[in-house]
């Protein structure tokens, strides 16, 4: 089966960027549970909800800023984190056209390898990446609060905080599915990462200005980061089910573009 | 049963935007065969290649590998061929056998290790240098990698981009001994690229010339060899006496003490002609495949022989 070779060797290529953005993202998680302990200990929590703006509130977690489990989910809304776990997706996702731009697929695809399995290594290899991220934040939330404050544990139940997980999972993968169409189309890697996450950050910015602008809302809709709703995930209003369903519908359909294109393709 | 033929073109045709690449291309490359692909920088000698690898679609016309479609059963057409690209994309961050490694396993079929230890030991590959990562190596060691990975599957068509660019003399002969070993097993065709046309003299049964996506000439070396006027110098002990009638046609100069022919044809006739004459020294140009490209290169000469 010549698909594991392909994802072994795609993983090998991007694990630097997994193990950082992992180590990253998990200290920023352990930092996080610092701070809300710290936070909780000297009972700030009403205050700082008196100083944040509503609409910042609304984009950060709405009235659970102002709590324990607010402060931990920080570690799973902030933008940088949103962000950076996009981009990951994105950057691992356009490896097609980095082997294009560098000749490296010449040598793959003179082999009898068919062009199905590239994108279908490209997609496994940012899922699982990004699913590794994911997986490290979750496990360093758990256990920093775990170790810091026991007795503060199940204020943030742990399926909550996995469906958070999951549902920044999806947006990532809705991103690298996007990366991916790009990626079978053009041959400059910098160009794909770049112009689907130049798309990442204005459709985010997209989505913050609509919790502060109403005329913008109805184009809100377009944002992967539409269908995160961490306030409601957090306070136990339902499971994000049909928010998650549908950003993995648009990373199918994308998905599916991406093979079509890399069929298509001069490489 | 008469094998199909190793390649065949029929009006392949390629287009990038309004660049002709390829213009009606009609190739065969018989089972066997090692056929030299000559031609100035940008003739479209890249392009047909990673056509027949399907890496590029035409945009018209067909391409086959031993009978079978390109584009159609790219797989099974690709699990026959070696390639070797002229610039030799590497996994930089891989060491030599990781990076063999990693290209066998795309394989259709377990690459046989005691063929590539050979291999190694042709090419003058150390375990040292196996190990070490790719781009630490020189550029004649990356190149050495190349021609191993593209031999190592025994595949029966081998498709070689330049293959001895950057290769010291010995690597070079070590090259020409393995295609030769290749061309005596008898089953692997070669269809070489190269500007090195002493390479392409020495080691191909046939040349064709593209230039400007067009196949302008096409010829066996040893046709080339029987048909293209040699150059001949004569020197007489005394005064050049008037050529006979047989050479008049063949001398180009003549002055006070030499002659200089054009000979077409076994020399033995023009050394015939010259029995009797005082002739005191003889020199012979030999054969270059040089002239020959050229001319076709610079458009002189267009057709098929």
């Amino acid at each position: 089966m010549t698909l594991l070779p392909l994802v072994g060797r795609s993983l090998a290529r991007h694990r630097a960027l997994v193990v950082a953005l992992a180590a990253l993202l998990s200290a920023f998680q352990t930092i996080d549970v610092v701070v809300a302990y710290n936070l909780q200990s000297n009972g700030l929590y009403a205050q700082m909800a008196a100083l944040v703006p509503s609409f910042i509130q609304e984009a950060m977690g709405g009235v659970l800023v102002g709590s324990f489990a607010g402060a931990i989910a920080v570690g799973f809304v902030h933008p940088l984190v949103m962000l950076s776990l996009s981009c990951a997706a994105i950057y691992m996702a356009s490896e097609p056209a980095g082997e294009v731009e560098e000749g490296l697929v010449d040598l793959v695809v003179a082999r009898p390898v068919p062009r199905f399995l590239i994108v279908t290594r490209s997609a496994i290899v940012y899922v699982v990446g990004t699913a590794a991220v994911v997986a490290a934040m979750f496990a360093t939330s758990r256990i920093a609060v775990g170790s810091m404050s026991p007795a503060t544990l199940g204020e943030v139940p742990a399926r909550r905080l996995a469906w958070l997980a999951v549902n920044l999972l999806a947006i990532a993968w809705c991103f690298g599915a996007a990366a991916l169409v790009l990626a079978s189309r053009l041959r400059q890697r910098a160009r794909t990462a770049g112009t689907v996450a130049l798309a990442a950050v204005s459709l985010y910015l997209l989505q913050f200005g609509a919790a502060a602008w109403a005329p913008l809302r109805p184009f809100a809709r377009v944002s992967p980061f539409h269908y995160y709703e961490p306030m409601q995930i957090l306070l136990g209003r339902g499971t994000p089910t049909t928010n998650i369903v549908g950003l993995l519908t648009a990373t199918t359909i994308l998905l599916g573009i991406a093979y079509v294109m890399y069929e298509r393709r001069d490489l | 049963m008469t094998l199909p033929d190793a390649i065949l073109t029929e009006s392949l045709t390629k287009y990038y935007g309004p660049v002709v690449a390829l213009e009606s291309l009609d190739l065969a490359v018989a089972p066997g065969e090692i056929y030299g692909f000559l031609g100035p920088n940008g003739a479209g000698k890249t392009t047909t290649i990673r056509i027949l690898l399907d890496l590029v679609r035409a945009t018209s016309g067909r391409a086959r590998i031993e009978g079978l479609d390109c584009r159609a059963r790219s797989v099974e057409v690709r699990r026959r061929i070696g390639y070797l690209p002229a610039e030799m994309p590497l996994y930089r961050e891989m060491t030599g056998a990781a990076y063999l490694q990693f290209l066998s396993s795309l394989e259709s079929r377990p690459v046989d290790e005691s063929y590539r230890r050979q291999l190694f030991a042709r090419f003058d590959v150390s375990d040292v240098d196996l190990r070490r990562r790719l781009d630490h190596l020189s550029h004649g060691m990356k190149r050495k990698f190349g021609i191993i990975q593209a031999l190592m599957g025994r595949p029966s068509l081998l498709i070689l981009d330049e293959p001895t660019s950057g290769l010291d003399p010995l690597m070079i002969e070590a090259f020409a001994e393995t295609v030769h070993e290749l061309k005596t097993d008898g089953r692997t065709t070669i269809f070489l690229s190269s500007h090195v046309l002493s390479e392409i003299e020495r080691l191909c049964d046939r040349v064709g010339i593209i230039r400007r996506g067009r196949l302008v000439r096409e010829t066996s070396i040893a046709d080339l060899r029987r048909n293209t006027p040699r150059r001949l110098r004569v020197f007489f002990e005394g005064p050049a006496p008037s050529p006979p009638p047989s050479l008049a046609d063949a001398v180009r100069r003549s002055d006070a003490r030499q002659w200089e022919l054009e000979w077409s044809g076994p020399l033995g006739g023009a050394l015939d002609a010259m029995q009797g004459l005082p002739v005191s020294d003889i020199e012979i140009e030999p054969f270059k495949l040089e002239d020959y490209v050229l001319q076709a290169y610079s458009g002189v000469v267009t057709g098929r022989e």
